[in-house]
């Protein structure tokens, strides 16, 4: 620990001091609450609060070096947050940690190259909603329809030529998707699983590193790029055991099955509209996988202060094997998409985003009026709409209609 | 009488171009960079403020400019990249930190307001006189010195929200101090630059004041701290390089 430090003193001192900037510490406390008019089997709470700090610092003692560090404490009513006083670093419970490391990364840049290394987020999307080609982007699904996306521990190299961008992808070890809580709304249990006890035995993580390779052309008349991961599916399937011999007690275990996914993405401006798409194809040795493709097209168009983007997910399934899974990405494929933004001024915004399955089995329809009260203090209102069958992923949670009101503090 | 009504506005063009070049001539820098404070009044004369790092490398038609938002606090780390050509419109990127993920401005976002002030995308992109076909209209007296009048109009190659713009190029030191832009006949944007002082021999405005006259709005753009022809990395103006 003394030796890094020394070397982290160092390194410091050594950075040229015009180069350096003064270390910037942006953050954030966010109060919300969330309404639901209806109960669930599985669940009489309607009325949530929920608590959020956010504290980022970012130093960059030269132009060549910068560190980012960043934590999150949470706090809630309803038993969504671990209850346990200390700071975690992996994100791989079943809740959300009181307190989590959210970043802790260095970024070292020479030349064309630049690394980094540690607890960061990597987004390869390029399309709203569902993004095939996102792999190293787990996201918390405490809430299924207002996900957050979670952090990965790893390395990161990009190299830099031209319009063209090399990015290989390192992570010792996979940072799972949060799947909805067991005893809360977000699961809806079969009826079958009425009565029964279920022992939750947490997850199996391999010790298998990921990998990861994209190359991306970023030109003045079209975008496009190739990707590669050699990994983990970030979204659990369920292993299910019966514990006794009247059949009334299971144990449920999350594993996460290696794969492969070959992934294409492109987007071209043109004078009217913006076309973008994005999709994978995903293999695995595992027999319990299906192989199978996903991808989403979308066009989008700015009208003044009008953003409109309008889409459809697909899904082409070539092995199908059905195992017990929870993957609201492949669950919410075969759904049209669409997403209008209006800013309404310079302090407030308004925005709808509504997803609805091409059987009509099942939508949702979320909408957001966002406002600016002085220059620290912003009000964020969400009414969420949930409707359909009760065998769609959507239509499950036709009971989980919500509203949900914000308060930041920005500072 | 077709004849002389042809000619007249050929001659005007030929004026024009050699004020408008010798214009940007003065204006030319390798490098620059400043920190800009935004003031945004609507018309009830509410503000918002916002602060920024902005560099540009390159000059006209080549250049490279990265914007950092620094305050307040909820847009801070948000970047906007703009990657200039001679002969069309810009490409242009933006960072959102939030979302971690970056985004391209499509050639048809131009003329939605840039984070809601009162500048356009299209307003934000470096101006290269060979992308307009140039008109001397005639010289007019504006804040006190004389200033030749001059029309341009965005040539084929290079969209543009804009039907045509008028300037007013002041012959004392050939700065820019306003620009009137026209949709159709309407005049839509005025923008007002004053505070000229000589940097590095390069006279500068230190504030510019973008008027939208359809909504009764303002943004006021304070410059600070201004440098030209410094030193700044190519690797900085990237894509990649937004999100640092």
């Amino acid at each position: 620990m003394t030796r890094i430090l020394v070397i982290a003193t160092a390194i410091v001192f050594w950075c040229s001091p015009l180069a350096a900037q003064v270390p910037w510490a942006p953050g954030f406390m966010e109060a919300r609450g969330l309404l639901f008019p209806q109960k669930t089997p599985n669940d009489n709470t309607q009325a949530v609060g929920d608590f959020l700090w956010r504290q980022e610092g970012i130093f960059k003692p030269a132009s060549w070096l910068q560190f980012v560090a960043g934590a999150d404490f949470r706090a809630n009513t309803h038993d969504q947050v671990e209850d346990v006083w200390r700071i975690d670093w992996e994100d791989r419970g079943p809740r959300p940690p009181r307190i989590s490391v959210r970043r802790l990364a260095a970024t070292i840049t020479a030349g064309r190259l630049t690394l980094d290394l540690g607890k960061q987020f990597i987004r390869w999307a390029r399309a709203d909603v569902l993004n095939p080609i996102d792999r190293f982007a787990p996201r918390d699904y405490t809430n299924v329809i207002d996900a957050e996306f979670l952090p990965v521990i790893g390395g990161r190299a990009t190299l830099q030529l031209g319009p063209e961008t090399l990015e290989v992808v390192w992570l010792p070890q996979l940072t799972p998707s949060r799947m909805p809580l067991l005893t809360q709304r977000w699961s809806v249990l079969p009826p079958e699983a009425t009565g029964l006890s279920i022992v939750d035995l947490g997850s199996d993580f391999s010790t298998r590193a990921q990998t990861g390779a994209r190359w991306r052309h970023t030109g003045g008349r079209f975008e496009t790029g190739l990707s590669f991961v050699d990994g983990f599916n970030h979204h659990p399937e369920i292993e299910t055991r019966v514990l006794d011999s009247a059949g009334t007690a299971i144990s449920l275990t999350r594993t996460y099955p290696r794969i492969r996914s070959y992934g294409a993405e492109f987007a071209i401006p043109t004078r009217w509209i913006t076309f973008k798409a994005e999709g994978a194809y995903f293999v695995s040795r595992e027999h319990t996988f299906d192989e199978y493709g996903l991808y989403v097209a979308e066009i989008e168009r700015q009208v003044g202060e009008w953003l409109l983007t309008l889409g459809y997910a697909g899904e082409v399934v070539t092995s199908e094997e059905i195992p017990l899974a929870f993957d609201p990405e492949r669950s919410l494929a075969r759904s049209f998409i669409a997403r209008m933004a209006y800013a309404v001024d310079p302090r407030r915004t308004v925005a709808v985003e509504a997803v609805g399955r091409q059987n009509g089995d099942g939508y949702y329809l979320k909408g957001e009026y966002s406002q600016a009260i002085g220059e620290l203090w912003r009000l964020t209102l969400k009414p969420v709409v949930i409707m359909g069958e009760e065998d769609d992923f959507l239509g499950q949670f036709d009971r989980n209609s919500h509203f949900i009101a914000a308060l930041r503090l920005s500072f | 009488m077709a004849g002389p009504a042809i000619l007249t506005p050929v001659r005007a063009a030929d004026d024009a171009q050699p004020i408008v070049d010798e214009a940007q001539r003065r204006m030319t820098t390798g490098s620059e960079r400043y920190a800009g404070l935004l003031q945004s009044f609507n018309a009830d004369g509410k503000t918002s403020e916002k602060r920024w790092i902005f560099e540009r490398l390159g000059s006209h038609g080549e250049s490279k400019t990265i914007i950092h938002f620094t305050e307040p606090a909820e847009v801070a780390g948000v970047a906007l990249l703009i990657v200039n050509h001679a002969e069309r419109a810009s490409d242009q990127w933006m960072w959102t930190p939030a979302l971690q993920r970056d985004r391209r401005i499509a050639l048809q976002d131009r003329s939605t307001r840039f984070f809601g002030t009162d500048f356009s995308f299209e307003d934000l992109e470096e101006r290269v006189a060979a992308q307009y076909e140039h008109t001397l209209l005639d010289e007019e007296t504006i804040d006190g010195g004389a200033a030749w009048k001059i029309q341009a109009i965005a040539k084929r190659t290079r969209s543009s929200q804009y039907t045509k713009q008028i300037l007013w190029i002041q012959k004392s030191d050939y700065t820019t101090v306003r620009i009137d832009s026209y949709v159709k006949d309407e005049i839509v944007r005025r923008l007002q630059s004053s505070k000229v002082r000589v940097i590095q021999g390069i006279p500068t405005a230190h504030e510019m004041v973008m008027t939208d006259l359809l909504r009764g709005s303002r943004t006021r753009l304070a410059l600070d701290k201004v440098q030209y022809n410094l030193s700044l990395n190519a690797s900085d103006f990237t894509v990649q390089a937004l999100r640092n």
